[in-house]
């Protein structure tokens, strides 16, 4: 029987990470992959966020370098309607100010997210944790654990070998043998996990240069959101519900995206071609669960870490995979890995910027629930956003197919009836999150709202009626 | 201009369950077990597959040819409420390769 430091089920980013922290501090490391290379069997949307310029700057010089990277600066909404008419397009702006905040090599990356397929990612992650020393085993998948008086003391490979090891850690994925089969959890439940469809896209990369440039999209109809994360010559479409919510086909729901004009004229101007197709799962909760038991440890997806804003989980799996490790080490050397011992990983996380990510999960997880994931709510939403727009000078787009000032009224009258009901949806849903910034801070950020608006329509509404439906979107007094 | 003269861009007709790639000769193994005593008929193992594997009247029934069809997301898994699906993945090294994941 194999005997190791540390056995790792999963070679992909929580794995490899969690492979590489441990064969550096000198532990006897092995992770098992069951693809035949790390990145095989992965598909995710795939952004890294900007904290990668940060955390891993070493990686990212390696990145930039790879063949599908695209630098991403921004992200466009396309907001369609319910015949399928793009009604407008918002864009996220690039402000001095992040650029100040992430530094590397003398660039600014406050803003700058990466766009990077698994099948380029991985391999470079699992490769930096065998150069570091660790021994990565290809075409291998993991059944069972061994389990010894109620602590985990290995791997189990489906030949039947067993795989000892002082500390054992789950980096397999949503649907983790190493969380269920050493009774850390049961499988999660259909409101914790999201189901996702993603079409990849070949495009041409000097087009997608010209036409898109380095951008991210978002697809925000009446039914759904659907993100278009772009690399160098090529691009994902796929959208996300949570299993208990699904109530058609996931094929059915991607193709009505491909259906909106818009985005086939986008198609056309990078001369997009269907490539592949994929499904996969992704955990989107509050806040992780239990993590950790008598000589087991979970990372990343295994562990319920995705971001619940916006679901990013690779900086999270890295992370935790290295705080894993880290736990791991000093419980080898301190002769105990009971559950108790690894209890620091749990603590190492929640103080870690991991942890912060759950600070307001469950009104992150409600106010998707109850705004993109909710077609009944992007019904009212995109003809708010189309009323917005109608009234923003100056650039009208109005509908003059009737009497002029009736039209004028109309749009207005709408805007106001719908505000009311979004104030309603404000108070649910955004004013708890709101309770992270201090009231100063709010006041600043209704003040400049009601400037803007004043700006936008002047005479015509009231200042302080302004005021005070600005100042109830932000919980004011 | 209609748009809908234009050539490229729509998509319909292309059979998106063609577009996925298997490792070719390789044995993926009995990697979903489906023990239709338990299954309480409620289709959802049907609705959320994406490769069209369950089929539903009174039971659900899945499809013979799951092992080369599978696109390896366990959703079937993780809906059966009668805990009549299991799914473990195929053997190291065979089943779906995800290309630009």
């Amino acid at each position: 029987m194999a005997k190791y430091d540390i056995a790792i089920s999963g070679g992909g980013p929580g794995g490899a990470y969690a492979a590489r922290t441990a064969a550096e501090l000198g532990l006897k490391t092995v992770f098992f992959e069951r693809g035949r290379k790390s990145g095989e069997k992965n598909a995710s949307g795939c952004g890294l966020g900007q904290r990668w310029w940060r955390d891993f700057p070493f990686i990212m010089d390696e990145i930039v370098e790879l063949d599908s990277y695209r630098e991403i600066h921004f992200c466009y909404f396309k907001i369609t309607d319910a015949d399928d008419r793009l009604v407008t397009t918002i864009s996220t702006a690039k402000t001095p100010k992040d650029d100040r905040r992430i530094r590397h090599k003398e660039h600014g990356y406050g803003m700058t997210g990466t766009s990077i397929y698994r099948s380029d990612l991985d391999p470079l992650l699992a490769n930096l944790a065998c150069n570091a020393g660790a021994e990565l085993r290809t075409s291998t998948l993991i059944t069972d654990v061994i389990k010894d008086k109620g602590r985990v003391r290995g791997l189990v490979t489906e030949k039947g070998e067993k795989i000892e090891a002082d500390v054992v850690i789950g980096a397999d994925g949503a649907h983790s043998l190493v969380a269920i089969a050493s009774g850390i959890r049961k499988r999660w439940n259909k409101d914790q996990i999201t189901l996702v469809p993603q079409l990849d896209f070949s495009c041409n990369e000097q087009r997608m240069d010209d036409v898109i440039g380095p951008a991210e999209m978002v697809w925000f109809g009446p039914y759904c959101g659907a993100y278009q994360v772009n690399f160098r010559d090529g691009f994902h479409l796929g959208l996300g519900q949570w299993l208990d919510k699904w109530d058609t086909h996931p094929l059915d729901m991607v193709k009505r995206i491909l259906k909106i004009p818009a985005f086939q004229a986008m198609c056309r101007a990078v001369d997009a071609e269907l490539r592949e197709y994929q499904v996969h799962l992704l955990p989107w909760m509050p806040h992780p669960g239990k993590t950790f038991s008598d000589g087991v440890i979970l990372v990343g997806d295994a562990g319920g870490f995705p971001c619940p804003l916006e679901g990013e989980g690779i900086w999270h799996a890295c992370l935790t995979g290295q705080m894993a490790a880290e736990t791991a080490a000093e419980a080898i050397s301190a002769g105990d890995v009971s559950e108790k011992a690894l209890s620091a990983y749990e603590r190492k996380w929640k103080e870690s910027p991991v942890g912060r990510e759950y600070e307001y999960g469950q009104e992150y997880v409600n106010l998707w629930k109850n705004s993109a994931f909710d077609p009944e709510f992007m019904k009212k939403m995109v003809l708010f956003l189309g009323e917005v727009q109608s009234l923003n000078f100056p650039s009208p787009v109005f509908d003059w197919s009737d009497d002029h000032m009736k039209t004028f009224n109309d749009h207005l009258g709408h805007l106001l009836d719908l505000l009311p009901e979004l104030s309603d949806f404000a108070n649910q849903n955004i004013v708890p999150l709101g309770k992270g910034i201090s009231t100063e801070n709010r006041e600043r950020i209704g003040a400049m709202i009601s400037g803007s608006i004043k700006k936008k329509l002047p005479r015509i509404i009231p200042d302080r009626v302004i005021r005070s439906l600005v100042g109830r979107f932000l919980g004011l007094p | 201009m209609d748009l809908k003269n234009v050539k490229g861009g729509d998509f319909t007709g292309v059979s998106l369950l063609k577009l996925t790639f298997k490792v070719e000769g390789a044995d993926p193994g009995e990697f979903i077990t489906y023990d239709q005593s338990r299954c309480n008929g409620c289709g959802a193992c049907a609705l959320v597959c994406s490769a069209n594997l369950w089929a539903v009247k009174d039971k659900a029934r899945l499809s013979p040819r799951y092992q080369e069809l599978c696109l390896e997301c366990a959703a079937c898994y993780a809906v059966c409420e009668a805990d009549a699906i299991a799914f473990r993945y195929p053997g190291g090294g065979a089943g779906i390769i995800i290309k630009h994941g």
